[in-house]
């Protein structure tokens, strides 16, 4: 269990991070989601140490955080960031080694991660000559390559095509299921709730929600309806007692109030035009995100 | 899953080192500016030594008489302090001719004339208008009855001994030659390589590589394995320098004094090292402030202005290595690595003096590095420009 305990942090009047804590247990995916400027990336520079906090500390099974437990983490940072002149495999081997593998292991590990990531053909090119989304499987071999105990990654998935999407995807669920907690930051919403069992969410530097998602969809007590309509939608608001929680291309996501039932709205959306789909719906993460966010 | 060996933290620096010096050894602008360098040295050690041989004359002589003269040289041409060839030509105009080719330095007509492009070598026709001198005096004299003998024995007399009252050293003015190609030496090498220290701290901010090595290791194992893995190539360098360019002045006859020469060579690498120990983490500080190449001209001007400044200092102690000025910027940690040196190969700082130096360069070191770490290691990850005094405050 990897546990974030009271952290705080401050840059000069600017509070980053207030009184967090977490924990990511073994063999769990978890989503770190926030707005931007919420305090993830901080507080991910702290659990690697490359920032340290002003007060609260990190514990990985129970102890606190140092420099040779941390050897034995994997991090991909926001920013990411590779020698551009290195050759790949080098470059792999050498980070490899300072995470503490002796040289030969270093160099066959590194190999094999590049090979599952599909940058096997690039081993001998310097980094620099890489496309960017081949350059950031090379860093998610960086963070890889030496068998974490810890998975701690900033937007692992942002600038990846569909299929880099899926090959990451796959690795970081393996990595889980071998007993690694992972957790990993993302604004892809849709793709934390595809992958992730649970989720803590972030706000100007408080979590303001977090646990299982199923736990955060069943305690979140809105009624959602679902409609889309051909041609053109009718003006919800309307209706007494219904909210628009999010607009579709071609219908929208209701929040009906107490006294208002599916019916009215179904009701509504057939005098409009053709309805194409009509449903009771639980909040999806982006819906449970952008309530905790606004409140 | 983490069967890995894991070996402790503690030799880590070392690692870093090997890449810093096998990186920079790989690097192809390396091995050519190397190249260029040993080239430079070697052709200007062999064309030197040809240059700085016994000059060689061509004297052309038409008639009788001047091939008396000619063959006069010949025979004392060991007293003389150049070689001279001789040619026999049949008349004035092919021997006018040879001199308009260049094949001639001077002609000899007859007895009564000399006659040179422009301006003939001087020791050549001085030793021409000796020996027709002698010829001339001998012959005045068998005609006024002297015998033969008499007139050589009245003739030959020995030239005047001459005393120097400051003679010339040839062992100091090799020495010093040495000592200056040393600080030449000493100057560049610390230039370049506390630039590369420099400039791979930046390479390292601005690419962000950074944050991943700072997330396995301490930024001072960091700085550490960079400026060991760095110097360790500047002194591989500079020591390959050292012994080709001894080798090949060794090869050529250049040196009269080898052991001298390598005692220098020793002096020079011991310097570079007490010098780039104590530039080098200044260099690291000056880089890590900065997050782009172009800003770190700016940063580096305080430290070049010292070297610069202490550069000088060491030509000024080639020079004149017992004045005062020599003896103070010998025993300053920024000065010493270049004015030290050419002091001790010119017999001017006992060893004692030389040791006090070498212990005020470490010492002077020992403090400067864990104040350098901390603001390398307090600006290293911030971005962009980062003001010294913020640096040098907590965290």
């Amino acid at each position: 269990m990897l546990d974030l305990i009271d952290l705080t942090r401050r840059f000069g009047d600017v509070v980053a991070l207030d009184d967090v804590s977490f924990s990511v247990p073994g063999g769990e995916m978890v989503g770190f989601v926030g707005p931007n400027g919420a305090g993830k990336t901080t507080a991910m520079r702290i659990v690697l140490g490359v920032l340290q906090a002003d007060s609260g500390e990190v514990r990985w099974r129970g102890k606190p955080v140092d420099v040779a437990v941390r050897r034995r983490f994997g991090y991909m940072p926001e920013e990411r960031g590779l020698y551009p002149k290195m050759r790949v495999l080098d470059q792999l081997a050498y980070l490899g080694r300072l995470h503490g593998l002796d040289a030969g292991d270093a160099r066959a590990r590194s190999l094999r991660t590049i090979e599952i990531l599909g940058v096997a053909d690039r081993v001998n090119d310097r980094t620099e000559t890489l496309s960017l989304g081949n350059q950031q499987r090379v860093q998610l071999a960086a963070a890889l390559a030496h068998e974490p105990e810890v998975l701690v990654l900033d937007e692992p998935f942002s600038g990846l095509d569909p299929v880099g999407v899926d090959t990451l995807a796959g690795v970081l669920r393996e990595q889980a299921a071998a007993g690694v907690p992972v957790v990993f930051s993302s604004h892809q919403l849709e793709l934390v709730e595809r992958l992730c069992e649970s989720v803590v969410m972030i706000n100007a530097g408080r979590i303001v929600a977090a646990g299982r998602i199923s736990d955060l969809r069943a305690s979140d007590a809105r009624r959602l309806v679902r409609v889309e309509v051909a041609g053109q939608a009718p003006d919800w608001t309307r209706l007494a007692g219904v909210t628009v929680v999010e607009r579709l291309a071609s219908g929208a996501v209701l929040e009906l109030s107490d006294g208002t039932v599916p019916n009215d709205v179904l009701d509504l959306a057939r005098a409009a035009g053709e309805v194409r789909w009509f449903g009771v719906v639980q909040p999806s993460l982006p819906d449970i995100f952008r309530r905790v966010v606004t409140r | 899953m983490n069967g890995a060996k894991r070996d402790s933290d503690r030799g880590i620096y070392r690692v870093v080192a090997r890449r810093e010096f096998v990186e920079r050894f790989k690097d192809r602008g390396f091995r050519i500016s190397t190249g260029i360098t040993l080239t430079i040295l070697v052709g200007f050690l062999v064309l030197s030594s040809l240059a700085g041989g016994r000059a060689r004359y061509d004297l052309v002589v038409v008639g009788e008489d001047a091939v008396e003269v000619g063959t006069q040289l010949e025979r004392g041409s060991a007293t003389l302090a150049f070689d001279v060839t001789v040619q026999e030509l049949d008349d004035e105009a092919s021997a006018e001719r040879a001199l308009r080719d260049g094949d001639a330095d001077a002609v000899l007509i007859g007895g009564d004339r000399i006659v040179v492009k422009s301006d003939g070598p001087a020791d050549l026709l001085g030793a021409v208008q000796s020996v027709s001198e002698r010829l001339r005096a001998h012959q005045v004299l068998e005609e006024a009855g002297v015998s033969s003998d008499q007139a050589d024995e009245a003739l030959d007399v020995a030239p005047l001994p001459v005393r120097a009252l400051e003679p010339i050293d040839e062992r100091r003015q090799q020495l010093a030659a040495v000592a200056f190609v040393g600080v030449l030496a000493l100057y560049g090498q610390l230039f370049a390589y506390g630039y590369w220290v420099a400039a791979g701290v930046v390479e390292e901010k601005s690419s962000r590589v950074v944050e991943v090595l700072l997330s396995a290791i301490r930024p001072s194992q960091l700085l550490r394995g960079k400026i060991l893995g760095i110097g360790l190539l500047g002194l591989c360098q500079l020591l390959l320098i050292g012994m080709i360019g001894f080798g090949t002045a060794l090869g050529v006859g250049r040196l009269d004094f080898p052991g001298g020469a390598l005692g220098a060579i020793g002096v020079v690498l011991l310097w570079f090292l007490f010098g780039y120990a104590f530039y080098a983490s200044l260099f690291a500080v000056a880089g890590s402030i900065v997050s782009r190449q172009e800003d770190l001209q700016a940063t580096m001007t305080p430290l070049s202005l010292v070297i610069i400044a202490s550069f000088f200092l060491g030509i000024q102690a080639v020079g004149n290595p017992d004045s005062t000025l020599a003896t103070v910027s010998s025993l300053m940690p920024w000065s010493a690595p270049l004015s030290m040196p050419s002091r001790i190969m010119l017999g001017q700082a006992s060893i004692w003096f030389a040791l006090l130096s070498a212990v005020i360069s470490v010492a002077a070191t020992a403090a400067l590095i864990p104040v350098a770490t901390r603001v390398y290691a307090n600006a290293v990850l911030r971005p962009g420009k980062v003001k010294l005094r913020d640096a040098l405050a907590r965290r």
